[in-house]
């Protein structure tokens, strides 16, 4: 037989088989690890528990809204999201201020070393958030300080400081990594645009200034994104302070009401207010975006 | 264009945060009937066959045990794992492990989360397998009748070991400043106000304990958690509790001890540095100071807790383990054979205690075990064990442990925590554990009474 006229139907479908064959083994990932735990979590979070008796075996029966009525009525949890939206304002204007300026400094000729820089200032990222809090737990907790001046003079572990030292762990952590986002934005900014400046009279403060910062605004707000999302899930370094403070209660970030209440065990409390959670993350970071895109985005 | 994509990225961003977050929620399988093969009195018998046995502990050492009773067992083999602490990770996998019904046969749980994994039905009632009963009478009295609930005949634990209290004291410095060891809690306010004069502390309210408290309200007679006619009565702020409350806040408003984390080094370095001059503590708390605390040695002694009432022996309690045998095991009776033999014969004992520290739950093991008779030299070769198996002996046994006790620890240390930064006090915080474990033991539709 002779070749057939190349159909555009024929082609298509054979464009749809060999899509699905390349997408299979993320889609089956994707189904597996995020698809069904999500709507397995959901699921849970519409059960209720009855059970008979002072140790009868317990059922999980629906419960409809039950689990979404607790969380409403919950102090703690509110509390809790109170407490995050306060330690955004402490922690992340001041992080990505020094991000910004590590990433301008890094990207103009004035420094010298720029790997050793680089590297230097994105190194604590390496450092797992734990060992991070664990280090600087160390050095505020008033026994264990190697700089006892400071420990004295400031209850960093009290009630009113001690979201300051939480605080300064993550931007010690997290500044270098926002950091190498924007340089690497700053990167992409071709070379001309900024001969051109320099041709022009334009001095490094201008071109950062005029040039720079704009084109690099997109980045800026992907780091506040990731900023929000990664406040509003804070717990490693809240749960280790509580074990140096006694200022950190049991509630004190969402995650961390999440993490009691499903240790008592109760799951379906827990995954209606991970629910909850994952939905005030959805709508902050939707606003936050609507809000910066027209002068990010333009 | 550009901005379309951008756009979706962000989204994208926050969807898998998301989703990150939901699959931090999940647990495990759904719950099903998970066999319902309870092994009950009369339905404990022996396999008739070789069988192997799965058993997890976090008690350091305790490979050794197992291996003695494996060279001498070969038709009951132990496979032992040591895992994390309980409350570092160990009763989650329980929970998740009997939810899914794949626990080990043999597991480690602390007298005061026995209750709730009653709850979560995952125990085995052992009292009616025949290694129980023979070993049952052998166990301090409070100690085996922690594991009934109440039940007659019940056993859902073999107790491990236990930890009666007593208090540490800085012998030396108690001695050159004249003042005498606190018999009775007034005396101890008392010699707290001079220690404070001498410029030290008598010791410290560890804000991140609330076990420790617990066990000082138990010393009182307190009654936190009573079952009757299927419901629950909860009173943590009853007057036993509320009159302790009362005094450790008194110390704390006169700023008479530290208000600092327990058994972390900010305690242990005020300890060794002579600032601290006392520490109420457990029978498992002697080596945990020789090792944390060096510097002090051959300087401490260990005398009988302060009584409220003059004359009294009544100890508190803090700590303590059971060996259970999960619902999930298809050997009860040579699981409750092996458990019984590794927490109650004098070999085993002095394994475990040599390894791991552990206090006996037997009365035989307190007297006779050769490392619990000899002096220690880290305090001045004082026999301090004869001090922890009078304490054993004046534990009051009707306390009882509530369902839901890491939310009301958890609760009380946010309270206590409230409560030592001044933005309360520790009456609020039994309030208000008190108000959280009712509403948590009704969501676990429980029924508690008014």
């Amino acid at each position: 037989m002779t070749a057939l006229p190349w159909t555009r139907g024929h082609s298509t479908r054979r464009h749809h088989r060999a899509a699905i064959g390349f997408l299979a083994p993320f889609l089956v990932a994707f189904a597996l690890f995020y698809v069904l735990p999500i709507g397995y979590a959901v699921y849970q979070s519409f059960l209720k528990i009855e059970r008979e008796g002072t140790f009868g075996r317990a059922h999980d029966v629906w419960g409809g809204l039950s689990q979404y009525a607790e969380v409403v009525h919950d102090s703690d949890f509110w509390d809790s999201l109170v407490n995050v939206g306060q330690f955004f304002l402490v922690s992340v204007p001041l992080q990505l201020v020094l991000a910004l300026v590590f990433a301008l400094l890094l990207d103009s000729p004035v420094l010298r070393a720029h790997r050793f820089f680089r590297l230097a200032l994105f190194a604590p990222y390496a450092v797992p958030g734990v060992i991070a809090a664990l280090m600087w737990g160390f050095l505020y907790s008033p026994g264990t300080t190697p700089i006892p001046g400071i420990a004295d003079r400031f209850d960093l572990l009290g009630p009113d400081l001690v979201m300051v030292a939480i605080a300064s762990v993550v931007n010690w952590v997290y500044t270098g990594y926002n950091m190498l986002i924007i340089y690497s934005a700053l990167t992409a900014i071709p070379a001309e645009v900024i001969e051109a400046a320099t041709v022009d009279g334009a001095g490094q403060v201008r071109i950062a200034w005029s040039i720079k910062i704009p084109h690099v605004t997109p980045a800026l707000v992907l780091t506040g994104v990731f900023s929000i999302i990664g406040t509003l899930q804070l717990f490693n370094e809240p749960q280790i302070f509580r074990t140096i403070s006694s200022a950190v209660s049991s509630t004190y970030t969402p995650n961390m009401v999440v993490y009691a209440t499903s240790s008592i065990p109760n799951y379906h409390l827990a995954a209606a207010y991970s629910v909850v959670l994952a939905l005030i993350t959805c709508a902050l970071s939707f606003v936050f975006l609507k809000a910066t895109q027209r002068r990010a985005f333009q | 264009m550009r901005t379309a994509r951008r756009r979706r990225t962000g989204a994208a961003v926050a969807l898998v945060s998301t989703a990150l977050l939901l699959t931090a929620a999940c647990g495990s399988s759904d719950d099903s009937d998970g066999g319902g093969g309870s092994a009950d009195a009369g339905s404990c018998q022996p396999a008739g066959k070789p069988v192997t046995l799965t058993f997890t502990s976090w008690v350091p050492g305790m490979q050794a045990t197992v291996d003695l009773w494996n060279k001498n067992n070969p038709d009951i083999q132990v496979d032992y794992k040591e895992v994390v602490g309980g409350n570092q990770g160990t009763y989650q996998a329980y929970s998740n492990q009997i939810k899914a019904g794949k626990t080990p046969d043999v597991g480690m749980i602390e007298f005061d989360n026995l209750p709730s994994f009653r709850l979560q039905d995952g125990l085995t009632n052992v009292g009616g397998c025949q290694p129980v009963q023979d070993a049952e009478g052998k166990y301090v009295d409070w100690a085996i009748s922690q594991t009934s609930f109440g039940e007659d005949g019940a056993v859902y634990g073999i107790p491990m070991d236990i930890g009666p209290m007593a208090i540490y004291y800085r012998k030396d410095l108690f001695d050159k400043a004249g003042i005498p060891v606190p018999t009775t809690w007034d005396e101890y306010y008392d010699a707290a106000k001079k220690i404070k004069a001498e410029g030290g502390v008598i010791g410290d309210f560890p804000t991140d304990q609330p076990a420790w408290f617990t066990s000082l309200a138990w010393q009182n007679g307190a009654r936190w958690f009573s079952v009757d006619d299927d419901s629950w009565t909860v009173s943590l702020d009853d007057d036993a509790t509320q009159q302790v409350a009362d005094y450790w806040q008194k110390l704390i408003d006169e700023d008479l001890v530290d208000t600092i984390p327990g058994l972390g080094d900010p305690q242990w370095k005020a300890l060794d540095s002579g600032q601290e001059w006392s520490i109420i503590g457990a029978a498992w708390t002697t080596k945990l100071l020789e090792s944390s605390a060096p510097k002090t040695a051959g300087k401490w002694a260990v005398a009988p807790m302060p009584q409220w009432t003059a004359g009294d022996n009544a100890a508190g309690n803090w700590g303590g383990s059971t060996a259970v045998v999960f619902k999930d095991s298809k050997y009860p009776y040579e699981a409750s054979e092996f458990a019984t033999w590794a927490f109650s014969n004098l070999d085993a004992l002095a394994l475990n205690n040599k390894n791991g520290g552990q206090y006996p739950a037997t009365t035989e093991g307190q007297e006779q075990l050769p490392a619990l008779t000899e002096g220690l030299p880290y305090y001045g070769d004082q026999k301090v064990w004869e001090v922890f198996a009078q304490a054993a002996a004046g534990v009051d046994p009707s306390f009882q442990w509530g369902p839901t006790m890491t939310d009301t620890y958890a609760a009380l240390a946010d309270g206590i925590g409230k409560a030592v930064n001044g933005q309360g006090t520790l009456d609020d915080a039994l309030t208000a554990a008190q108000a959280k474990t009712i509403e948590t033991m009704k969501a676990q539709s429980l029924t508690v009474s008014d």
